[in-house]
């Protein structure tokens, strides 16, 4: 009797083997979607509800879990300007301004849907802890609460793909559980040196509604850069990494 | 693999086009081209109408049609860059006509690997946290607050970055030393000729604040010793600040039947600043800044006393020496932006209200604290057309007798900005 009770409280007790699992996916998601250090290509497309499109094409490279820069090539009118993020600190460099300022995570550059920090995104398990994983037979659950108050969104409910495990939806929610805006990774495809995963990401929002944006990867490769490459004073000098 | 191609869902994609965007070519061309008409309001009492239009037929509007063409281009060979930016302005009104052609920036510069860089020509080097004022900016043409975003004239100098990454509170250190000569024909605006002034900053990213410290030494301006500051306090709330020492500083004033006074002191000017993003998309920047080298009310009295009785004798007796005194001491003095002590400003933006995307609409004031003017400028700003800028821009001056818009030439100013930008350099394939 003694050994079925013990069974039944082992059973009832929180089991702090998942939430050790539930970060270690969120690791396992992080490096499956990037290389700890890279450098690739992105456009960027806005879409209006009524077909018309921006389009922007960056280079960024990525190092470790918090550092991550940015420049646009085109078009003409955004050519040359830069972004770095540190962490939370994010910082935008205008060619004909001179000086990089400081911009905060919720504004965005290019205008639509993405932010900065959709556009400058850091790892997962950089600014979230994973709370709580659903198994939903092909697809985890992974229920993300950001670590501080300066992230942009306070909470993530992310549906990753069992077998290859990268994210296939995330819904981005305030702290009131407010959707804020929902992310679709399709497409995915192998890049090369061991890189597969999801080539396009899309992305709306109740709060823009009938907008769209859409984010496709190309030429993303590993490639092994300085720190001093992911400072302010770099900035205007991040297109001789190209 | 050349690159991805995507043809399916609702996105394809040209392959060579996106290519051609991303293919790295050893020079670069592009620029903008912009066509601004203006129409001003004239105040016929004010100060500075008079000083500039005494010897006009009075007006009550004056049309101002300005065209400009910008373009920079620069040319890489291994580790290193050659780069220039120029502009042509030409501007057509009633009044004049006039084509300017200036190079702001032409230098070559020498990476040798991301901890290092060393460049030499003509620069533009802006120091400084502030949004509309940089108090700190030892090295940099003062920037009109009415339009803080414009590029800016550089100086000739040599320039350096060292650039060091760290572990710990302390992420970043950087430095750069800066030698500026000023002989006749080499920077003859920046001060003082037959001179070489030394200038360094110091740049620190310490527990996830920037904090800079700066100074500048030679014989062409005095000394001056600063410090700015520039840190995120949450996610859409950030603060900022500068502080600026000037040893020495020599201040010229002017009194209403002429009389010059050289006033050699001490200087302390500093700035604070917060940038605030609401849940809306609502910006607010707001700063407070003190200029230490400005003119107290009394001496702003003075020289618009001056302009009215230099313009009461060309009036009565076609006698214009007051008048040409007072020009002298407006350039870069009286004439120069915010001249005087304590001001405010603030801009609130508002990015794509009603869900209308690239449309951003704002206003800013800036208050004149010591004799209560004020300017107000709402614009719109379109972007939604690629490489094409639409501002429509108006600029409203008010203020009391003997007051610094009060006594601005006009009274309201109405623009339209079209700026074009262009990328030249798949023309030279």
């Amino acid at each position: 009797m003694r050994k079925i009770i013990i069974a039944v409280l082992l059973l009832l007790l929180p089991s702090p083997a998942l939430a050790v699992d539930g970060n270690s996916l969120l690791l396992q998601v992080d490096r499956n979607l990037n290389p700890d250090s890279y450098e690739s290509y992105k456009k960027l497309i806005n879409i209006e509800p009524n077909g018309k499109k921006k389009e922007f094409i960056l280079f960024t490279v990525k190092k470790g879990k918090d550092k991550v820069a940015a420049m646009f090539l085109s078009p003409a009118s955004e050519k040359g300007r830069s972004t770095l993020r540190l962490g939370e600190n994010m910082w935008l460099y205008i060619p004909n301004v001179g000086k990089p300022i400081r911009i905060t995570s919720l504004q965005s550059v290019v205008g639509g849907v993405f932010n900065n920090s959709d556009i400058l995104r850091l790892d997962y398990t950089s600014e979230y802890n994973v709370e709580k994983v659903e198994d939903i037979g092909g697809e985890y659950i992974l229920h993300l609460k950001a670590k501080t108050k300066t992230v942009a969104y306070d909470r993530l409910k992310m549906w990753a793909n069992k077998e290859k495990l990268v994210p296939v939806r995330i819904e981005c929610l305030t702290e009131t559980s407010m959707l804020v805006k929902t992310i679709y990774f399709k497409n995915v495809k192998d890049f090369g040196g061991g890189i597969v995963r999801p080539a396009v990401i899309e992305t709306d929002s109740p709060l823009y509604k009938g907008y769209k944006s859409v984010m496709i990867f190309a030429k993303m490769k590993e490639r092994k850069l300085d720190d001093e490459v992911f400072t302010m004073t770099f900035m205007p000098n991040l297109d001789s990494l190209r | 693999m050349p690159f991805l191609a995507f043809a399916q869902d609702e996105y394809s994609f040209d392959i060579s086009e996106i290519e051609k965007g991303i293919e790295k070519k050893p020079y670069s061309l592009g620029g903008y081209l912009e066509f601004t008409p203006e129409i001003f309001r004239l105040d016929h009492d004010a100060a500075f109408y008079k000083l500039n239009f005494y010897n006009r037929p009075e007006k009550d509007y004056l049309d101002e049609y300005n065209f400009k063409l910008s373009m920079n281009g620069g040319y890489k060979q291994g580790i290193s860059e050659v780069y220039i930016r120029s502009n042509i302005n030409i501007t057509e009104s009633d009044i004049k006509s006039r084509t300017t052609v200036t190079i702001d920036e032409g230098y070559m510069s020498v990476k040798p690997s991301s901890i290092f860089n060393i460049s030499i020509g003509k620069k533009a080097l802006k120091w400084g946290k502030g949004y509309a004022w940089n108090p700190v900016a030892f090295v940099a043409r003062p920037k009109n607050p009415d339009d803080p975003d414009l590029a800016l004239e550089g100086y000739i100098m040599a320039s350096a970055d060292y650039i060091k990454s760290l572990a710990g509170p302390l992420q970043t250190i950087s430095v750069t030393p800066v030698v500026i000569p000023v002989y006749e024909h080499v920077n003859s605006e920046f001060g003082e000729r037959d001179n070489t002034n030394y200038a360094c900053k110091l740049y620190l990213l310490l527990y996830d604040t920037d904090i800079d410290f700066m100074f500048l030494k030679g014989n062409s301006k005095s000394d001056r010793f600063g410090t700015d500051f520039s840190r995120n306090m949450t996610s859409n709330f950030e603060i900022h600040g500068e502080f600026a020492y000037i040893d020495d500083i020599t201040k010229k004033t002017i009194d209403s039947v002429g009389n010059k006074t050289q006033t050699i002191y001490d200087a302390k000017s500093y700035l604070l600043g917060i940038r605030y993003l609401t849940e809306s998309d609502t910006t607010f920047i707001c700063e407070y800044y003190r200029n230490g080298t400005g003119f107290t009310g009394e001496e702003m009295e003075g020289f618009f006393g001056l302009v009215d009785n230099g313009y009461n004798s060309y009036v009565s007796s076609s006698d214009e020496t007051l008048l040409n005194t007072a020009n002298t001491m407006t350039e870069g003095n009286y004439g120069r932006p915010n001249p005087m002590r304590d001001y405010m400003y603030l801009r609130i933006s508002q990015k794509e209200p009603f869900d209308i995307l690239y449309l951003t609409p704002s206003i800013t004031g800036i208050y004149n604290i010591n004799d209560k003017s004020y300017s107000f400028s709402p614009e719109i700003l379109y972007t939604g057309i690629t490489n094409l800028e639409l501002r429509l821009k108006a600029g409203f001056l008010a203020g009391p007798d003997n007051s610094e818009f009060g006594e601005k030439q006009n009274d309201y100013r109405i623009e339209l900005r079209a700026r074009y930008y262009f990328d030249a350099a798949n023309l030279l394939d």
